[in-house]
């Protein structure tokens, strides 16, 4: 028996000094049988008697509960289903014996389990503290759960779908159920079971939401870990949580996933749950061939709720179990759920034979496939991705199609579906979804094929998504950069950032731009040619703020990366455009030092042009305008230091060089005593004018009701 | 450092070196006292922008020079904050709406406002008014350019706009009726070699008229491109000399090579080839627009006379479509399909008809 070798692990909270082998003493379960035997042969008698005297009575009395409840597992035994599954449940509630029952609990039994030691933290865990049950509806997870928490000796919190579902559920809530434990009147501790978790509502974007605060429950520790029966503020999770879900992939439940314990629920053996229906049937008095039953346990797929409710719906209209009364009683039932692969190959390939025999369809029904297959892209919930499916699969068969007859037709009404969905959005006309699976099922007629290639999972489309973004991000960078320069340089790049320009110009040619061919010889000893080749390109680089980054590549080898990665707007398919000569580490590495040689002087520049525009205020020079100047300067500059390629200053820069060639000397200097005759006669001029003016300056006048008195600007500074 | 484009760009109206006759009238319009709105409007390259800039600097003077870059955020009623990246000077201010897409009537309602109740400061300015250029005026929504038509005409005391945009047929009636239209054309080559010898000079070099030939030829008309392949072109070999390969954008050789695909062979195969080229090209951010464009006169120039019509007349179809659904790979794929359907029925009764007699 199974019940005598998982009881003999751990023991229930009752089992005293029995508790050793079993849970519950070996008396008491031959009570419970007898009594069982007892209660069945008094059923059975009613049964017999009601059946044979008042049928009346026999369709009043299965009404008086469904059959759903009556046959419900009620202890581990009864359980249905892969065993595997059940185990693996019962062994993780059990881990959790060390931690809520471990004080009455023996010391001796801790050294038969083995691996204790590895996978428990400090209050004897186990490692994950969520237990997470996925699968199709009517497999019996919620009644697993049930039936395991009673097993292991916990008393069953639940919560599910008809709840509120918020943050503060768990706080108000579970959190109270999982600690209030043994203080309400049952000795019993309490296991929380969270039911349709996959409804739960933000899981994984607001910060806020349940699942949010559920996973940062179970993470939670106390502020000093001293004695854990008293802990103060936020305290740890010491209750096992075990949710249910019937889409283990929702998104609501990504965060969720990695740190709970998943176990998966599948359909269980035809034959077992065909067993069991038999049982059902002969406990209920209905008469039904297993032909019948087989029918209808394929028919639902494995939902034993549905067969349940189904017979019972049989049995009270008194008839019997056959094959036709079967197939009319379970017609809506046909197509519950279909997964995104199934309704893709259901249009790519014809029905299979089995299929269409457990659906009971004659052939005709099977020529009429609209219906059946638009309910069945419509029931996926996400025809989006049904059509990028069928647009990813089309092409992929080989059949014969001299003109692209087909292939057209295929176009045409994906098309359809695109322009009839983006309307649909952009009007917010939402009265057409229900006619966006039309155009879909399309495809069957056109491209059905049997033992096509299997259909998959389209992919194709997230992959050009995530490299769009990838490289939109890159253009962001660039157009940042350019904005930038764009502030330093008078608004000169700022055309060059906006849209298309941006991607279809300015990206492929700068590349070419910033690639001349240079050779890679020490940078003192370069040729004046070449020199000015390299001054500019640093200052074009400098200027848009692309770097050349040292990196290590996988085989160990130092490369240098261009910095934002602009390069791969020339690269396609992985293939650099042959035009542009890929330049060489030495003189990436020469360019690169360029660069910072560049940029640590414009630093030390823009922090002596600091210096020195204080300087002026208290000369009470009367250069306005700074911020333009230091613009200006910044360019005539940089005409001095690159001579040949900026020879033809233009009258704007001539202009300004006029008024600030006062104040600076060959290197952009600020300095005290004039030399070089062009700039004799203006400065001569300058100090004449610096007797004349006095600055005044004056503070939030007008305004204030202090004392007013003039200041020198020296006491500001 | 700046680039050619930005370095040699005209500052001026006299500076300016084609279309004469639109500059003296922009001059007059200046020197009126009675500016009206305008709406530039020309293919991309043609010189809208320095344009405009000229005409402000004539208006202003040199203050409209110093520009400030800054960003600005707005809010939706939906509490979402948007960025946007605007240009100003004391007596301008320049955005570009569509960077925000489908808000950009919060913002065109909320800076025109703002700036429209403001009056000018300076005393000593030449003009009133400010100036607010709105960049890709045709890409704005109709929700922003219904906000803008009102606005244009109760604040013109205090503020002018100037639209910018690459075709008026995008703008709606109101606001073209509300504008002075001004078409910048492009240039033509003759005028464009005259810009890049310009620019020789400037940078003091030789140009070679092969050359400037070769690169204006390959621009079509777009002077931007020209210089920015010019300098492309400088930096690549110095002397300019001989046989010059002139740089393509790389997506336009792409193109071609898709254009070389879909006409070689019409297969599944093929078009599953092709599908995975135009999932390359998207992921560049190449809009499907320009692609479908692009690839369709690649194709155009190899096929016979009698195809040219339909193969334009199924891209027109399905650009539009593009633009009104949202997955634009399957109108793409599904022209390319028409296409290759097209030009193997054209081929097989070509050799029909040879069959015949």
């Amino acid at each position: 028996m199974y019940t005598k070798s998982t009881g003999s692990g751990a023991a229930a909270p009752g089992g005293s000094k029995f508790g050793k082998l079993l849970d519950v003493p070996i008396h008491r379960l031959m009570d419970q049988l007898s009594t069982a035997t007892a209660e069945k042969l008094a059923h059975d008698d009613a049964q017999g008697a009601s059946s044979s005297a008042v049928p009346a009575h026999k369709i009043d009395q299965p009404d008086a509960s469904l059959w759903v409840d009556r046959y419900r597992p009620k202890c581990y035994a009864d359980l249905l289903g892969d065993d595997r599954v059940h185990r693996e449940v019962l062994a993780w509630v059990k881990e959790w014996d060390q931690c809520v029952f471990g004080r009455n609990k023996g010391k001796g039994k801790k050294r038969a389990r083995p691996e204790d030691g590895e996978n428990v933290d400090e209050w004897r865990r186990p490692q994950e503290k969520i237990l997470l049950l996925s699968g199709p509806p009517g497999l019996g997870k919620t009644t697993l759960a049930h039936v395991v928490a009673q097993h292991a000796g916990y008393n069953v919190f639940e919560i599910n779908a008809s709840d509120a579902r918020s943050a503060q559920i768990v706080e108000d809530r579970i959190r109270p159920a999982l600690e209030s434990g043994s203080a309400i009147g049952s000795s019993k501790p309490s296991l929380v079971v969270i039911d349709e978790i996959d409804g739960a509502t933000g899981g994984s974007d607001h910060s806020s939401g349940f699942i949010q605060k559920l996973i940062s429950m179970t993470f939670e520790k106390p502020k000093k870990k001293g004695r854990k029966n008293d802990p103060k503020s936020s305290r740890p999770l010491l209750r096992p949580i075990i949710c249910i879900c019937n889409d283990l992939y929702a998104s609501s439940l990504a965060k969720l996933r990695p740190i709970a314990r998943i176990v998966r629920f599948s359909r269980p053996n035809d034959v077992h749950l065909v067993r069991r229906l038999r049982d059902v049937c002969a406990n209920e008095g209905l008469r039904a061939d297993s032909r019948a039953l087989t029918a209808l346990v394929g028919m639902a797929q494995g939902d034993l709720r549905g067969c349940l409710n189904t017979l019972q719906l049989l049995k009270a209209r008194g008839k019997e179990v056959t094959e036709p009364a079967v197939r009319r009683a379970t017609a809506g039932m046909k197509e519950a759920e279909a997964s995104l692969t199934t309704v893709l190959n259901d249009l790519f390939s014809p029905l299979s034979r089995k299929r269409a025999k457990e659906l009971g369809l004659t052939e005709d029904d099977e020529a009429r496939y609209i219906g059946r297959l638009s309910r069945e892209v419509e029931g996926t919930g996400a025809m989006d991705r049904v059509a990028q499916g069928c647009f990813e699969h089309y092409a992929n068969l080989h059949q014969h199609d001299a003109n692209f007859e087909r292939y057209m037709k295929g176009q045409e009404w994906l098309s359809a579906y695109d322009i009839m969905s983006g309307e649909m959005r952009s009007e917010r006309e939402y009265a057409l979804m229900q006619y966006l699976s039309y155009p879909l099922v399309a495809f069957y007629p056109l491209f059905q094929e049997r033992g096509g290639p299997k259909v998959e999972r389209p992919k194709a489309d997230w992959e050009n998504y995530q490299k769009t973004k990838m490289s939109e991000e890159i253009y962001k960078t660039l157009a940042r950069g350019l904005r930038t320069a764009s502030t330093r340089h008078m608004g000169d790049f700022r055309h060059l950032a906006s849209n298309g320009v941006l991607q279809l110009e300015f990206a492929p040619l700068i590349n070419r731009i910033i690639s001349p061919p240079i050779r890679p010889v020490n940078s003192q000893v370069i040729r004046p040619g070449e020199r000015i080749l390299l001054s500019r390109l640093v200052d074009i680089m400098v200027a848009m703020e692309l770097r050349f980054i040292q990196e290590k590549a996988e085989d160990g080898q130092l490369v240098y990366r261009l910095d934002p990665p602009i390069d791969v707007f020339v690269t396609y398919d992985g293939k650099r455009a042959s035009d542009i000569s890929v330049s060489r580490y030495a003189v990436r590495h020469l360019v690169a030092a360029e660069i910072d040689a560049k940029l640590i002087s414009r630093d030390a520049d823009s922090s002596e042009r600091y210096k020195r525009k204080s300087n002026f205020f208290r000369k009470a020079s009367d250069e306005g305008e700074e911020a333009q100047e230091d613009t200006e300067e910044g360019d005539a500059k940089l005409t001095e230091r690159n001579p040949g390629s900026d020879a033809v200053p233009r009258k704007r820069a001539r202009q300004a060089e006029m008024t600030e060639k006062v104040a600076t000397d060959f290197f952009g200097r600020p300095i005290l005593v004039p030399k070089g005759d062009s700039n004799k006669p203006v400065s001569g001029h300058k100090t004449a004018q610096e007797q004349k003016y006095r600055v005044t300056y004056r503070f939030n006048e007008g305004n204030s009701a202090a004392v007013r008195k003039p200041v020198k600007v020296d006491a500001f500074l | 450092m700046s680039l050619w484009v930005d370095k040699h760009r005209p500052r001026t109206l006299d500076e300016l070196h084609y279309h004469h006759g639109l500059s003296a009238r922009l001059r007059a319009l200046a020197a009126s006292g009675d500016f009206p709105h305008m709406l530039f409007y020309g293919p991309s390259g043609a010189g809208k922008k320095t344009r405009i800039a000229c005409t402000l600097r004539e208006l202003f003077g040199k203050g409209v020079e110093k520009l400030k870059i800054d960003q600005r955020v707005f809010m939706t009623p939906s509490k979402r904050k948007l960025d946007v990246n605007v240009v100003q000077s004391n007596f301008h201010i320049e955005i570009t709406p569509s960077e925000v897409g489908n808000y950009d009537r919060v913002v065109i309602q909320e800076l025109l406002k703002e700036i429209a109740q403001t009056q000018q400061v300076d005393l000593n300015a030449k003009q009133r008014f400010k100036v607010v250029i709105i960049n890709e005026a045709d890409s704005l929504t109709r929700d922003a350019q219904a906000a803008l038509r009102r606005t244009m005409e109760k604040y013109m005391s205090n503020m002018r706009i100037i639209l910018c945009a690459n075709s008026t047929s995008r703008l709606i009636a109101p606001i073209r009726s509300r504008c002075l239209l001004m078409r910048v054309a492009a240039p033509s080559p003759q005028e464009m070699e005259k810009v890049l010898q310009h620019v020789a000079t400037r940078e003091k070099f030789h140009l070679p008229d092969e050359a400037a030939h070769a690169i204006v030829t390959d621009s079509g008309g777009n002077m931007r491109k020209a210089v920015l392949v010019f300098e492309a072109l400088k930096m690549q070999s110095t002397d300019l000399t001989g046989s010059l390969a002139i740089a393509k954008p790389d997506w336009e050789t792409y193109c071609a090579k898709v254009a070389e695909l879909i006409l070689g062979e019409q297969s599944p195969a093929r078009v599953m080839e092709v599908r995975a080229k135009l999932y390359e090209l998207l992921s560049h951010c190449i809009p499907a627009s320009v692609v479908l464009k692009t690839i369709a006169e690649c194709v155009v120039e190899r096929v016979d006379e009698s195809l040219k019509a339909d193969i334009m007349h199924w891209a027109a179809i399905y650009e539009t479509r593009m633009r009104v659904g949202s997955k634009k790979i399957f109108h793409l794929e599904a022209w390319v399909v028409k296409v290759m359907s097209l030009y193997k029925q054209f081929f097989y009764g070509l050799d029909m008809s040879g069959f015949d007699d």
